[in-house]
């Protein structure tokens, strides 16, 4: 009885979700926008992830070609560090770790905010106010999270690739250009779009699962901890459903 | 109302990173893909196209200058091979150039190798098509491996039943005839074909082994230590023994040869001779034999080599085709 | 004592700010109101008395569009709510003030920001110097002119209360419906504010309903009181009227 209650607690969230993101397409397309909103929140979302996002990148990129170290040179490839870490940081590591980041950061705090604003009536008080909530709260935070996460996919990966170089010449000596000619030589463009395209889908998924928990959120301060919380486990969970389907498409169309 | 300004310079300095990074990385993609920069077109045509496709990268004497853009079928056994060349190329890269398809490494990538031939040729112009070279290709030497090493073994005991004949014939009548000396002399020219195939088999070997070791890519990397490797430098160095073994055999035998002649022309030594006999007999008997062993230990080798996962497919590909055949 | 249940015996010629007739809410099988009817006139002040979850936020809310009633009219200057939609009913909340339980201040925004937020949302039309002048307006009448460059975190309770009061006034509501505006505040505090709300409403004239269950607020601020049981208007009177009552039921307020 409890197991049936639960899934259909899941698929009952789950359906409210599809219909939150329903809701943002019927609304995000229509006058009026909130400009001035939206930039606020690009601004939010966007640059002030730049920071945490550019740290965990950079120790990604770093640690990684330091892992990989040993078995390349076991095999005799060690030549071959920087064209493997490249691929690896482009295709997974720097959309999933970044949108991960994202989702603990972003994720969560949208829940908490609009949780909180929730549960002391600000967004009554914005509907009373003339505006349309849901467009200015929800639409300008899921349209900037889908917007700013690719750029901070983009600048992580550029952040890691730096990791990976300083973690190339810890235990070697190779210089930017060979590093960088390295780098290019082997990545093609089914390595770099598959992934920045999917980097959109994690934004909408981190910016629409905080939205929805936050908007449904409960009375109280522990109503308000735990749609945070939630926030950031579904997107994450979502992220990688996401991932794993842009791979198969990917390699249906032939583009993988 | 001044901090919202400077947050917007901030969130526009951020996108225009972002976008910076992308169009930076596409950049450098399409130029290494030559999408952006400019090229010119040059054509080949193969009897077999060896798995190559579409993307893969043509070197001018083993430097990087562009890719493969189009494979068509022309006529069924002619295979179109259309080329994405850097124009900086266009001075180089003349007419009379050889293109062959080749791999990166052992087991890598194909890829389309040009090679220069002369620097009197006029250049090569947009749309040209080159000259190509057949292929030499792991599964060709690996064919002559094994004929050779059937030739050695026919040889071989070709060789035992001449000497099993000088064995049996009568002394008398083996000085009498003559035609055992020639027989002898045919053998000798046998051996010294064999031998010298199978030294430049097994330098083909060594040759093989090298490229292994040097050859780049996991594959390459996985057969430097692997039991092939090992099996082919161990049937190399068997097939090289076996050849010193019949060179010497051939010093002997041409001594003995010449010491028959020698006797049937003075139509004397009869003793002589028979005293050599049992000698030259045994020689000739553990010559054979090392040879045999040494044709053995490669028919071995080449057994193993079969077994190989690596070209397991290759020897039941023939096989097959042998079954077919039939 | 008898208990007047019909809404305003003297009706004016002008019609009522508010009229609500037959009001059925339901969430599921709970009834909250159960054919409410309630008028006010203009300039009048009516607290609607009722214990916690008897349902007074959803009357209110209800009111303002917040909540969709299940049944009857609610007519807020001869605009019936529930017909009301996009444009029209933001032409009619900017002439209903609602203060909120909670106060509902905006949490990322300065006090000037909050003030400022209802006037641009509904009036576009206002210049810099304009907006500048009904925000300092607002912040004097509530006495808290010092704050404007504050965040409401760092306020205290009975000043973001006056904050989120000044909010309220800022559109110079024809109607202003208060949500418990002294739950939370210390008695001292609850009081000031309740004062506020009377000047104020004297000063621009307008016809407040609040929703309570604190009786100082009563006492001070309703000249007329409702009492709401049963989600139902069940008594309509004053304060006096109310303190000499003999009903079991409204007695339990009284005493």
């Amino acid at each position: 009885m409890q197991q049936e209650t639960s899934i259909k607690l899941f698929l009952a969230e789950a359906g409210d979700l599809a219909r939150f993101s329903a809701r943002f397409f019927r609304e995000a397309f229509r006058p009026p926008y909130e400009v001035a909103a939206f930039i606020r929140q690009c601004f939010v979302i966007g640059y002030r992830s730049l920071g945490l996002v550019s740290l965990t990148t950079f120790i990604m990129g770093l640690v990684l070609t330091m892992q990989l170290r040993p078995s390349m040179v076991a095999y005799g490839v060690a030549s071959q560090i920087p064209a493997i870490v490249s691929i690896a940081v482009v295709r997974e590591i720097g959309p999933v770790i970044t949108a991960l980041i994202f989702a603990g950061k972003i994720g969560s705090s949208i829940g908490a905010e609009l949780g909180s604003m929730k549960v002391t009536e600000q967004i009554d008080a914005m509907e009373v106010s003339g505006t349309n909530p849901f467009r200015y709260l929800a639409v300008t935070r899921i349209l900037a999270a889908t917007l700013m996460l690719p750029v901070l996919v983009l600048l992580g990966d550029a952040i890691a690739l730096y990791g990976a170089y300083l973690g190339v010449n810890i235990r070697g000596i190779t210089s930017f250009n060979l590093f960088w000619s390295q780098v290019f030589d082997n990545l093609s463009f089914s390595d770099v779009l598959p992934a920045f395209i999917k980097s959109y889908f994690f934004g909408f998924a981190v910016g629409t699962v905080g939205c929805y928990k936050g908007y449904s959120s409960r009375k109280g301060t522990e109503g308000v901890g735990r749609s945070a919380n939630s926030a950031v486990v579904v997107a994450s969970v979502v992220i990688f459903i996401i991932d794993l389907l842009t791979v198969q498409i990917a390699e249906a169309i032939g583009i993988n | 109302m001044a901090t919202r300004i400077s947050d917007n310079i901030r969130l526009g300095t951020f996108v225009l990173g972002g976008l910076f990074v992308l169009v930076l990385l596409l950049y450098m993609i399409g130029r290494n893909e030559h999408l952006f920069g400019t090229t010119y077109v040059l054509k080949a045509r193969f009897h077999n196209a060896q798995g190559l496709v579409k993307g893969n990268n043509v070197r001018f004497s083993g430097i990087q200058v562009g890719t493969v853009r189009k494979i068509t079928i022309e006529e069924s056994t002619q295979i179109e091979v259309t080329m994405s060349i850097d124009k900086k190329m266009r001075r180089v890269i003349r007419k009379d150039a050889v293109v062959s398809i080749g791999t990166d490494g052992l087991v890598g990538d194909k890829v389309v190798d040009i090679t220069p031939v002369s620097l009197i040729c006029s250049l090569a112009r947009d749309g040209d098509t080159l000259t190509t070279k057949p292929v030499v290709s792991l599964a060709a030497l690996l064919d002559t491996l094994d004929h050779s090493g059937r030739d050695i073994s026919v040889i071989a005991s070709e060789l035992k039943m001449t000497v099993q004949r000088v064995n049996r014939s009568a002394i008398w009548s083996l000085l009498d005839d003559s035609t055992v000396p020639a027989d002898i002399k045919v053998t000798l020219s046998n051996i010294r074909q064999a031998s010298g195939r199978a030294s430049v088999m097994a330098g083909g070997l060594d040759r093989l082994v090298q490229d292994m070791r040097a050859g780049r890519g996991a594959a390459g990397i996985l057969l430097a230590d692997t039991v092939l490797a090992g099996d082919i430098r161990q049937a190399g160095k068997r097939i090289r023994l076996a050849g010193e073994t019949a060179d010497s055999l051939i010093g002997t035998l041409k001594n003995v040869a010449g010491d028959v002649q020698a006797g049937v022309a003075k139509n004397n030594g009869v003793v002589h001779a028979l005293l050599y006999d049992t000698a030259i007999i045994e020689k000739l008997n553990t010559s054979l034999d090392h040879i045999q062993k040494g044709t053995e230990g490669f028919s071995q080798s080449m057994e193993a080599l079969k077994h190989s996962f690596l070209l397991r497919g290759y020897f039941r590909k023939q096989e097959k085709q042998k079954k077919k055949n039939k | 004592m008898n208990i007047d249940i019909s809404t305003g015996k003297d009706r004016a010629a002008a019609p009522p700010v508010l009229r609500i007739a037959h009001l059925y809410k339901s969430f599921g099988a709970h009834h909250v109101l159960v054919d409410f009817n309630l008028e006010l006139q203009k300039g009048e002040s009516v607290v609607v008395l009722g214990r916690s979850g008897s349902g007074k936020s959803v009357l209110i809310k209800c009111i303002i569009g917040l909540l969709k009633p299940d049944q009857g009219t609610i007519m807020v200057l001869g605009v019936r709510v529930q017909d009301a939609k996009g444009e029209s009913l933001d032409q009619l909340r900017a002439k209903v003030g609602f203060l909120f339980q909670s106060n509902a201040l905006y949490d990322s925004m300065t006090v000037r920001e909050n003030l400022e937020f209802p006037l641009r949302r509904h009036w576009m039309r206002l210049s810099r110097e304009q907006v500048n002048e009904r925000v300092l307006e607002a912040l004097n009448d509530v006495g808290l002119a010092h704050t404007i460059e504050m965040m409401p975190e760092e306020l205290s309770g009975g000043m973001r209360k006056r904050i989120a009061l000044a909010r309220t006034l800022i559109l110079k509501p024809e109607l202003i419906l208060y949500d418990e505006p002294t739950t939370g505040l210390d008695p001292i505090t609850g009081k000031e504010i309740i004062r506020l709300m009377t000047d104020m409403q004297q000063k621009y004239n307008t016809t407040s309903l609040i929703i309570s269950h604190d009786m100082n607020c009563v006492k001070i601020a309703g000249k007329r009181i409702v009492i709401l049981i049963d989600g139902k208007c069940y008594a309509d009177g004053s304060y006096e009227t109310f303190c000499r009552s003999s009903d079991a039921r409204v007695k339990q307020f009284f005493e």
